[in-house]
């Protein structure tokens, strides 16, 4: 029924993914990029909201970039849970899956009887794993929140920016890393705790799993709570390197970072010998920390007379952490990116061939990419009918009451 | 240990991990492998000491770290991967353990002889995890990094900032980041191998992770030719959609707009019903058009308001609102504490801190944060003579010969 290498490392798991949120929707890419099968329900008719948000691919409505990129890999059903018929089709999937994915809002989770103590009862076997920014218990678990309240609940979004940036911009509100970062991060603490799940599974049958997106981004940000048990409480404005960082060159940025004693000689290799570095005030690491600004006002402008290609080539040939800022066209163009098959052309309905983004990880054999949900409920008489066993005129039904 | 006569307590229990890693990005991968119940041996030297165990002056630490939460649940035990007989008992070491985890430079572990075919030969399941820079292949695989390279090469730096600014250096996070991405691999890598019985070499690159945080601006620049470019805070379609000030020292909040309800929501809130039929505000687009006017407004609003009230109200009206919280809001939130994120953790000298807990809640199997950082060699009786069975002669010789260093 479902085409996976049993060399995939979740061959034969199949998941149900019920979720609107961006999290829940990472953990079900990762999740299908590592060999599951993943059943995605989407609402009857519009199907997902992220299929509209901006920005768009091409000039359909529902071509959103970030739902694209979800959704790798995925089978789409449509499904109105909030129905009997609907809970009861639901019922059935659950029976044969192995992992429920879900992101629905507590309360909405209780109306509809899909609260996880309901669930687990109905489906012993099952791993139910909630994902919601503040998880399924606790004072804020019915806190709404997006991409930027829950990555700014997590401690990083306090200390952002820093560097170069908080220099220039002192006064400014602090700002959010790009895109759905905190998402992502919590979608990927998700699948590690299916996983582990997964790996106990025959030992202790199903459980419930209360993953936090503001969770995982605290533990991503435990050095900060690391450094308060030291005495000191990290603010945007002091947290940045002592020497280094971002420097502007002729034609963009590089970072620079050099921690360790041979990559400082390295640097002024690089520089050429500037008679400032050669100074016994800059050979000492800690000294160095202690007089950070004043290589800074050195290096930024040295920097700006070198062009970036060339210093990240020859920097790095001397073994000085240096690396070019880089556009989203240097990475779909990079020889690194082709090397190592970070892209896969995807035929994408109406838009033709797209380079897509594979997996963040390399097994012994490649992740297979073979498709994405171009519509809502794709894969509802292959799923509803061929799988689950109902007939064709029972589906039209369900389509008609917009059950399905 | 016998793993057939454990009740399970642990999702990892019984697994053991020969953690080779350094720094960040490896450390977090095999912390939270231990979090989940693994045994996770740490492999050091005072040879090559890890970041924690010196100062760190570009970080303005100018003495070594009295924890490292990276390094809580592990053992320690010291090894001079320099000297061949420590590679010998690397590879004895790695003949009892189900993963094997190193952050060195790709080839590095080749040339010391314990490479993915090497560690087969002595142990043929074993789940070998391979973090670094770049990864194992490709012209740019011996590339030296940290976490703001990987998230300058990732692009993830590079679509963070202000609009008019230059790029954001990404920091621990992007490191934590890619260990938990390597986690993942890790267990599924492990999940595999309890279905087949067949091991095999994980390969992550740092910079591919921040990659995949920024899948969406790559699928939108191959499809359409534009990148998104630095937003600062802007989101697409969402209007409020920033951090306010607050009252006290830098304090703020941040809000948060998409739907209709939401923005009635917040006008209820604010007591401005006369922005219901201002033109300006009148739907999303006209909003997202008017930001910056709407942030003036509401920034005036907040100002005189502290983080909690604001979120309080805000939250109460079906707003999405949250402070910004720093470390200290962390410790001290009473949500956290109760889900077991934050916990008590005490030192070997008794010292209690409050520390990063385990970041799942299990309904059967949950993990657990139970020791503080190991000391340099700290269970070097343990494994070199319980697990590998040297005797104290052949302990103390290895240590006059600075193999055990």
């Amino acid at each position: 029924m479902f085409e996976t290498s049993n060399d995939a490392p979740l061959a034969g798991v199949i998941v149900v993914e019920h979720g609107k949120g961006v999290a829940a929707s990472y953990a079900g890419r990762i999740l299908a990029l590592m060999g599951a099968t993943v059943i995605k329900l989407e609402a009857p008719g519009v199907g997902d909201p992220l299929r509209y948000e901006p920005p768009l691919l091409g000039k359909s409505r529902d071509s959103g970039a970030l739902f694209s990129y979800l959704n790798l890999n995925k089978t789409s059903v449509t499904l109105d849970v909030s129905r009997k018929a609907g809970l009861d089709l639901l019922d059935e999937l659950l029976d044969r899956a192995t992992v429920f994915l879900d992101d629905t809002h507590p309360a909405d989770r209780s109306s509809w009887a899909i609260a996880p103590a309901d669930v687990c009862e109905r489906h012993s076997r099952l791993i139910y794993c909630s994902v919601l920014p503040f998880g399924a218990a606790g004072a804020h678990s019915d806190y709404r929140a997006y991409e930027l309240n829950v990555f700014h609940s997590g401690g990083e979004g306090y200390l952002l920016p820093n560097g170069l940036a908080i220099e220039l911009f002192p006064e400014r509100p602090p700002v959010k890393v790009y895109g759905h970062f905190a998402q992502f991060v919590g979608g990927t603490s998700a699948v590690c705790a299916t996983l582990a799940a997964l790996l106990v599974h025959a030992e202790v049958s199903g459980q419930f799993l209360d993953v936090s997106v503001q969770d995982a981004n605290v533990a991503l940000s435990c050095f900060n709570i690391q450094r308060l048990g030291e005495g000191v409480l990290e603010n945007r404005h002091a947290r940045s390197f002592q020497y280094g960082g971002v420097l502007e060159c002729s034609d963009g940025y590089v970072q620079i970072l050099t921690l360790e004693q041979h990559q400082w000689e390295g640097l002024v290799k690089l520089m050429g010998d500037p008679l400032w570095a050669m100074q016994p005030c800059f050979r000492d690491s800690l000294d160095r920390g202690r007089r950070g600004a004043e290589i800074n006002k050195h290096l930024r402008a040295w920097a700006r007379t070198q062009a970036v290609e060339d210093l990240v080539r020859r920097g790095q040939a001397l073994s000085v952490p240096l690396a070019k800022y880089a556009e989203p066209a240097d990475i779909l163009a990079s020889e690194q990116s082709r090397v190592r098959n970070m892209f896969i052309e995807l035929d994408m309905p109406g838009l033709g061939p797209i380079q897509m983004l594979t997996a963040p990880f390399q097994f012994t054999l490649p992740s297979k990419v073979s498709s994405y949900p171009a519509q809502p409920g794709a894969d509802n008489s292959k799923i509803i009918c061929d799988w689950l066993g109902h007939s064709r005129p029972e589906l039209e039904r369900w389509t008609s009451e917009q059950v399905v | 240990m016998d793993k057939g006569s454990l009740a399970i307590k642990k999702p990892l229990q019984g697994m053991r991990i020969a953690d080779f890693t350094v720094h960040a990005a490896g450390p977090f991968c095999t912390h939270m492998l231990a979090l989940l119940g693994a045994e996770c041996i740490k492999v050091e030297s005072a040879k090559r000491l890890d970041v924690f165990r010196k100062p760190h002056p570009v970080y303005g630490r100018m003495e070594a770290a009295s924890f490292a939460q990276v390094a809580a649940n592990k053992l320690s035990v010291q090894l001079n991967l320099k000297h061949p007989r420590g590679i010998e008992l690397a590879k004895q070491l790695i003949a009892k353990s189900d993963i094997m985890c190193e952050s060195f430079r790709p080839g590095v572990m080749e040339r010391l002889g314990l490479g993915y075919d090497a560690l087969k030969a002595v142990k043929e399941d074993i789940v070998m995890v391979s973090i670094s820079a770049c990864g194992q292949t490709g012209p740019e695989r011996n590339y030296s990094g940290y976490a703001p390279l990987f998230g300058a090469t990732g692009g993830l730096g590079t679509l963070t900032g202000f609009e008019d600014g230059p790029p954001v250096e990404m920091r621990h996070v992007m490191d934590h980041g890619t260990g938990l991405t390597a986690t993942a691999a890790t267990l599924a890598a492990c999940f595999r191998k309890k279905r087949t019985g067949k091991g095999q070499h994980v390969d992550l690159a740092a910079r591919e992770v921040a990659t995949s945080f920024i899948g969406d601006a790559l699928l939108q620049f191959a499809a359409t030719g534009k990148s998104p470019g630095r937003q600062g805070n802007d989101a697409p379609a969402m209007a409020p959609h920033n951090v306010y000030p607050c009252e006290g020292r830098d304090a703020w909040v941040s809000i948060a707009v998409a739907q209709e309800p939401e923005w009635t929501g917040l006008v209820k809130a604010l007591g401005r019903p006369e922005w219901l039929s201002t033109p300006r505000f009148a739907d999303a687009v006209s909003r997202w058009q008017h930001r910056h006017e709407l942030d003036r407004e509401i920034a005036a609003w907040t100002r005189t308001r502290t983080r909690e009230q604001v979120t309080q109200l805000l939250q109460s009206h079906g707003v999405a609102a949250f402070p910004s919280y720093n470390a200290q809001d962390i410790v001290d939130d009473p949500h956290m504490q109760s889900r077991g994120a934050i916990v008590d953790l005490s030192s070997w000298e008794g010292e209690s801190r409050k520390v990063v807990g385990v970041p799942w809640r299990f309904s059967r199997t949950p993990g657990a944060l139970d020791t503080w950082t190991p000391k340099l060699g700290q269970h070097n009786e343990y494994v070199f003579g319980e697990l590998l069975g040297l005797n104290r002669t052949e302990i103390d010789a290895l240590v006059e010969q600075e193999v055990i260093y």
